[in-house]
């Protein structure tokens, strides 16, 4: 009688505690994602902003009850803006946290690194911020895809109408590393092929401080237009230096978009006056979409959102993804995505093409007037995408040397 | 002929203009060389908190002139407090301990700076705007005016050291602060003192340099190395050296920009150290023995 009434014990607390254990880990179920980006130095900008951007889309959708029935958990990692940090951080956040989705890194360079991360552990790999055009080409893997228009994208975007609207002798100054090397590459390939003359070409390395030792050739090859291929805070100091000797004068000047932060804008108002910029995003856009996100963005942050957001509709592209396939499993997923389109995004309804999981997004032209973009044209994304070119060399038979117009 | 007018000569004038302001910066860690016999890690985020303090300055009085003197009196405040706290025990000890604490107060003032005014980058206005069309160039009337200011403060520190009483005692307790103290000068003070007058040239050289470079915790890390190259081939302790060295780095850097890719004119620049390092460890213009 003893014993059955012992096992009879046992049995109650062995399924009071199955209960007890198993309550909490249903109600519980989590699944995390990995936010990569700069959290100091000349690019923390891009990665606070890309922070933001993940955490609201993250708010938004556990307030519907996440994911396959999982409340979404972000875990930061900072990238350093350098490959090797950028590698170490994105195996931790894959084999040591289990992320299921990867947002980042911020440089080019970094991202192009953890690339091959993803590759290797079949992690669904977002980028929002990165722009090198060898991420959709010869670098692609089917797990990775990207909501930021790469330079091939930005130089069909902005060639066009620096050689219609501004000048046709254009010198092409750029941050020496992956991104702006790629900006100045498609630049000069877009704009030789528009019957543009590159008149000269310099690289600054990145974080450069003082550009002035730049300025005297930039002068001697008297261009129409100064080309600048900058982010960051390189962007800051280089227009600060460009104004204090004349030259945001004496030049037009146009710019990539990751330029510059809508958020510096207003302390350099004067040195950017009239520069024209591409931006995918701006606050000042008087687009439906791109307004009712930053009223959103606005009432979560206290400010306004900027072109790392990005990062937002990186995380609503998996979520609906997952959901459409049922599973977590990273090759169903990444089948998921290939023409997923979705209204809700941060600029309005945006389609991922099949061939190189390239979002398609209209290029947005600026002009800076008192210190507020103004919008002065719109390229359609199906016009500045380009043919997709998986596994091709995007850069192949390219040269620096200048083309001398007679 | 165009060449020379267009190109060479003003980019003689940017490298001037930096060689000046980097002369400074480095003056401030030779001189705590040449006293402790330690190479101050901390001395670039004392530059880094000079900028920071003229902001707070700029922004309480609205004046960058206000600020030119209190900002070094306020960072010289904190070289006192730090001298006297951290590395006075450590003066009778190994040199390695000094690197170690300084490389330490390193990161806790700048990481410290993070905290207080947040990573983003700021601006610091120069106080004068407009231009002097100055070899086929328009050229920044702020940064003539760095030229001139910071050639002045390299004279007038020179003079210090050359002709003022006080200025002798600091040079004497480099050669030997041992037999000073024997003279019955309070060593502990002079080492104070200039300690703090160090740290209030590297934080002039912060806030001057912050209209032309902006402001942000890492600031000092960056131009620190090059401090270490230009006391390093100046000559460790060797006040003369150190300036020559600054002008001489600064010229190169901004001429042989002109010819080759930047990072391989840094990878030259630093070539050049430990050349210098190996061949002739004292440096151009060093004390004999030192570093030998």
């Amino acid at each position: 009688m003893r014993t059955k009434v012992l096992i009879a014990v046992a049995l109650t607390l062995v399924a009071v505690g199955a209960v007890v254990g198993l309550a909490p880990a249903q109600s519980g179920k989590v699944v995390k994602i990995g936010d990569l980006g700069s959290k100091v130095g000349v690019f923390e900008g891009y990665g606070k902003y890309q922070t933001m951007g993940m955490t609201l889309a993250v708010e938004e959708l556990n307030a519907k009850g996440g994911v396959l029935g999982h409340k979404i958990e972000i875990i930061s990692e900072d990238d350093e803006t350098k490959p090797a940090p950028s590698v170490r951080k994105a195996e931790k956040l894959i084999l040591q946290d289990d992320v299921k989705l990867l947002v980042g890194a911020v440089s080019s360079g970094a991202t192009m690194a953890v690339m091959d991360v993803t590759k290797k552990h079949k992690t669904i790999h977002w980028n929002s911020v990165s722009c090198a055009e060898f991420m959709r080409t010869t670098k692609f893997h089917k797990h990775y895809f990207s909501n930021q228009p790469d330079s091939r994208m930005q130089a069909n975007g902005l060639a066009k109408y620096i050689v219609e609207k501004m000048g046709k002798k254009v010198y092409i100054f750029y941050t020496d590393y992956a991104m702006g090397q790629s900006d100045g590459r498609q630049f000069k390939t877009a704009l030789e092929k528009l019957d543009g003359e590159v008149v000269g070409v310099a690289g600054a390395p990145l974080d450069t401080k003082d550009f002035s030792p730049w300025f005297s050739a930039i002068n001697e090859a008297k261009p129409d237009v100064l080309f600048l291929a900058f982010a960051g805070t390189d962007s800051l100091r280089l227009m600060t230096q460009l104004h204090s000797f004349g030259m945001t004068k004496k030049y037009k000047l146009a710019g990539i978009d990751c330029f510059l932060l809508q958020q510096d804008l207003p302390a350099i108002a004067e040195p950017m006056e009239g520069f024209v910029q591409l931006n995918h995003f701006s606050a000042f856009n008087p687009d439906k979409a791109m307004q009712a996100f930053n009223d959103k963005f606005k009432k979560r942050w206290g400010h306004d959102a900027n072109i790392a957001a990005g990062a937002y509709d990186a995380v609503l592209f998996w979520a609906a993804a997952v959901e459409k396939a049922k599973t977590f499993d990273s090759d169903k997923v990444a089948a998921a995505h290939e023409g997923m389109c979705l209204d809700n995004t941060h600029i309005g309804r945006q389609c991922i093409r099949k061939e190189d999981h390239q979002v398609i997004m209209d290029m947005h032209l600026y002009r800076v007037e008192k210190g507020k973009n103004i919008p002065i044209a719109k390229i359609s994304g199906s016009d500045s995408i380009g043919a997709p070119m998986v596994g091709k060399d995007p850069v192949e038979g390219f040269t620096w040397e200048l083309k001398k117009k007679k | 002929m165009d060449y020379l007018t267009v190109v060479l000569l003003p980019q003689l004038l940017h490298g001037l203009v930096f060689g000046a302001a980097l002369g400074l910066l480095a003056l401030g860690l030779t001189v705590i060389f040449g006293l402790l016999g330690v190479m101050n890690f901390a001395h670039g985020e004392l530059y880094m908190l000079g900028a920071y303090a003229g902001i707070v300055v700029i922004g309480v009085t609205q004046s960058f002139w206000i600020a030119l003197i209190a900002a070094p009196l306020l960072v010289a405040g904190l070289a006192v407090i730090t001298e006297v706290t951290t590395l006075r025990p450590l003066y009778r000890r190994e040199p390695l301990y000094g690197l170690i604490l300084t490389f330490g107060l390193a990161l806790v003032f700048r990481e410290g700076a993070r905290q207080i005014w947040s990573g983003d980058m700021r601006r610091i206005l120069p106080p004068f705007t407009g231009s002097t069309p100055l070899l086929g160039m328009t050229y920044p009337n702020y940064r003539l005016f760095l030229l001139a200011i910071s050639t002045l403060l390299l004279v007038a520190i020179w003079l210090f050291f050359t002709r003022t009483r006080a200025g002798i005692v600091v040079r004497a307790a480099v050669q030997d602060a041992e037999m000073l103290d024997g003279l019955g000068v309070n060593v502990s003070r002079v080492f104070t003192l200039t300690f703090a007058g160090s740290a209030a040239l590297a934080a002039l050289a912060g806030l001057l340099l912050a209209p032309v470079f902006t402001v942000y915790p890492q600031m000092g890390v960056e131009m620190i190395l090059l401090a270490f190259i230009v006391v390093i081939l100046g000559g460790m302790g060797s006040l003369g050296g150190s300036v020559i060295a600054a002008f001489v780095i600064g010229i190169a850097q901004s001429l042989l920009t002109l010819w080759m890719n930047p990072q391989r004119v840094a990878i030259a620049i630093f070539g050049l150290m430990i050349v210098v390092l190996v061949v002739r460890p004292r440096g151009f213009f060093g004390r004999e023995g030192v570093f030998e």
